[in-house]
């Protein structure tokens, strides 16, 4: 389909100028179906092409180059993959970290959020709730860590204080590598918590009452009402849900960045790929390298975002 | 008709003076951009001393940028890709082999160059030489040393610090007590959670024990030697013992919960708030405790550069002179008194000679400097990377994973493969 300027059908002398026609042949051009749309969008296309596009762009030349920002890039093909896959002593052991991260804050916090919504949905005050749930989520990271940290303090931690009360012995919850991962995934799924509650209540605000009506008349109890309508019907949320959090936890670092004094310790335990990239990129300068890490994520959430979405639709978000 | 031509001829004359000595003006007028990782109030001195200059040096301006430590080294490059670098940095010694290297800093003029080597001592025109080069003037020197509790020492029957690892390791034995959930409470001994709290300790041990951790030529390391091997046994056999652990770091000397530590000079001025009255009968410093032989340590430098890019470097070199030498009478260079009132020292051997630092705890310290005894830390090729590496495999062994043998010859190989890279 191509656009006629409307004027274009009328006769029209060579030796006059029509002004006006040719502004209202502008004007209906702009406002015509085929650019209208594009002209609206146009900020926000700019703003993905000046700091999305570009970038992306970018960065998958630098990771065939070798750069410290400060020379210019030397070309070295695919040396920098090659030497992360099959040569770096540390990323596959943030890889292994990052993983863990992202599976345990998922096995831990989307359960929990969808149990808590639901009991809060059939609560009184869920607002209240949903705002104290939510507060973690608004609360700045920096100072997440520093409160943890106290929190969690070997000697004179609440936590461990408290087990002293009751004859339990004091884990190192931050100083032991075995731990000290776990305890960062405790504290991310206290941040995220909030948000996958309101998710979920938005999910469960949607499910018809008369299923669950229904199910009651047939005589099903609470947690048949839960495990038989909630979760099947609250599919598609669990998947968005899912989705954003094992994205999230795979590129998350922050939280480590300031629970260990940006090292990643005890013994690189909580150093995650997103960590290991800042350092490479920062504070080793190996820009090239950093973004071939980049670009090896990028790849990794890819697969398992799509695993993600054949999985749940094949289980259950299509029935619905 | 005479009188119009006058008139015009000295209209003329004005507006061509006026027009001449605007572009005169433009010429000579520059902006001379300092950034520096320390802020307005630590600058305070410095800042007083660039509006004297600005009002004994017509047509020169002066702005202070700040950028905080942790990312300085990022503000200098994102400057440069953007094409505002400042024209004068005070940088960290080790990152100027890479800075050095791509191009980015300004050679000295000779007379500066001159001016610095009879000024400074030797260990510290060395932490702002590379390859041979001198790269800048030296500023603040932090030098590492034993830090000790008086207090806890005399608790447990000590009236004097360690002078060997040895001492260092039944003293601490002594003193380290654990609470009723067997997490250590005090420790004898404490180490810390930066990559600096291992490296440069095992530095400065390894100084003491008359043994450089690199090569002169900075290419291979002697992290294998038997020096750096027993050093890193040692310090394990802390862990081991139960005399100190990941739980117990450095700021715990600061609340006195920990006996010792190896710790830089510029602790000072927080250890004096926290013990205020007490400072002097708490605090001691010595030389770092060896196994015999003359005392040796560790110091870093930051260091004034100018930037290669600066279309003022002959204005900046001597501005930078300026604030470095003692004006009209004063005691201090505008350096040396903000270095001062930081509780720092001055690698400028005049100012170091007139700084308040005559103090007990400052002692050990300035002797290390003026004998020579503390030796730059080396500036090699991507020391940030390669301390990391080094923190790494010394903490596998503190954990028992690793020995120390097996440790330092994976971290010599990964670092040695590094420093290959350099040109």
């Amino acid at each position: 389909m191509t656009n006629v300027w409307p004027a274009d059908a009328a006769p029209r002398r060579p030796d006059l100028i029509y002004p006006k026609v040719r502004r209202q042949r502008l004007a209906d051009w702009l406002g015509s179906k085929t650019v209208a749309p594009w002209l609206l969008m146009s900020p926000t296309l700019l703003f993905a092409v000046i700091f999305f596009i570009l970038p992306l762009i970018y960065a998958s030349y630098i990771s065939l180059t070798q750069w410290d920002s400060l020379t210019p890039p030397r070309w070295v093909g695919l040396d920098n993959y090659a030497y992360v896959l099959t040569k770096d002593p540390i990323f596959w052991k943030t890889f292994s970290n990052t993983m863990y991260f992202a599976g345990a804050s998922i096995a831990i916090g989307v359960p929990l959020a969808m149990v808590l919504a639901y009991a809060f949905t059939r609560s009184r005050g869920q607002t209240l709730w949903r705002s104290i749930y939510w507060l973690p989520m608004i609360t700045n990271v920096v100072a997440v860590a520093y409160i943890w940290k106290f929190v969690l303090d070997d000697r004179y931690g609440l936590v461990n204080r408290t087990l002293g009360l009751i004859g339990l012995g004091a884990p190192g919850w931050l100083t032991n590598p075995a731990l000290a991962l776990t305890s960062v995934v405790l504290i991310f799924v206290w941040m995220q918590l909030g948000h996958n509650m309101l998710l979920f209540s938005a999910g469960l605000a949607n499910i018809d009452e008369s299923y669950y009506e229904a199910a009651r008349l047939d005589g099903a109890n609470e947690r048949q009402l839960f495990m038989q309508i909630t979760i099947p019907l609250l599919m598609p949320t669990t998947l968005f849900v899912l989705i954003t959090n094992f994205i999230s936890g795979l590129s998350y670092f922050t939280l480590m960045l300031v629970l260990t004094d940006g090292n990643g310790g005890p013994l690189r335990s909580t150093t995650v790929t997103g960590l290991y990239m800042y350092q490479m990129a920062f504070a080793d300068l190996r820009m090239g390298r950093a973004s071939a890490v980049a670009y090896i994520l990028f790849a990794v959430i890819l697969v398992i975002t799509l695993i993600q979405l054949r999985v749940f639709r094949r289980g259950g978000v299509e029935a619905h | 008709m005479s009188i119009i031509l006058r008139h015009g001829t000295v209209a003329a004359a004005l507006v061509a003076t006026t027009a001449l000595g605007t572009v005169v003006a433009a010429q000579e007028a520059k902006t001379i951009q300092i950034a520096t990782h320390y802020n307005e109030e630590q600058m305070a001195p410095l800042l007083a001393c660039f509006d004297a200059y600005e009002a004994s040096h017509p047509g020169i301006s002066i702005e202070f940028q700040q950028a905080a430590y942790g990312d300085f080294l990022q503000t200098i490059l994102t400057s440069r890709v953007g094409g505002t670098s400042p024209d004068i940095y005070n940088i960290y010694s080790i990152w100027a082999p890479q800075l050095a290297a791509a191009g980015t800093l300004a050679e000295p003029p000779a007379d500066v160059k001159e001016w610095i080597k009879a000024s400074y001592g030797a260990g510290t025109v060395g932490a702002a030489t590379i390859d041979g080069t001198l790269w800048g003037i030296p500023t603040e020197l932090s030098v590492y040393q034993l830090f000790y509790n008086k207090k806890l020492l005399a608790q447990a029957g000590f009236d004097a610090p360690p002078a060997t690892w040895a001492e260092l390791h039944d003293i601490a034995a002594a003193i380290t007590t654990m609470n009723d959930q067997g997490v250590i409470d005090r420790a004898g001994y404490a180490y810390g959670a930066s990559v600096a709290a291992a490296v440069h300790v095992y530095y400065s041990q390894m100084f003491a024990a008359g043994v450089a951790p690199y090569s002169d030529d900075f290419r291979s390391t002697n992290f294998t030697s038997p020096e750096s091997i027993e050093i890193i046994t040692r310090q394990a056999a802390l862990f081991a013992e139960g005399i100190t652990s990941n739980t117990n770091t450095t700021d715990d000397f600061a609340a006195g919960t920990a006996a010792m530590a190896i710790m830089a000079n510029w602790n000072k001025a927080e250890l004096q708030t926290v013990y205020g009255g007490a400072f002097e009968s708490t605090v001691g410093t010595a030389p770092i405790p060896a196994n015999g032989g003359p005392a040796g340590t560790m110091l870093y430098s930051f260091l004034w550069a100018v930037d290669s890019t600066s279309d003022a470097p002959a204005e900046s070199w001597e501005l930078l002179r300026w604030l470095n030498e003692a004006q009209d009478g004063a005691s201090l260079s505008c350096t040396g008194e903000m270095l001062n009132n930081l509780g720092a020292f001055s690698g400028n051997l005049a100012d170091l000679a007139k700084m308040d630092i005559g103090d007990s705890f400052s002692a050990p310290f300035v002797a290390a400097i003026e004998s020579g005894a503390a030796k730059s830390q080396p500036n090699i090729w991507q020391a940030s990377e390669n301390d990391a590496i080094l923190r790494g495999y010394i903490e596998q062994v503190w954990a028992g994973n690793m020995t120390a043998a097996d440790a330092m010859a994976a971290a010599d190989a990964e670092v040695t493969a590094i420093l290959s890279e350099q040109p």
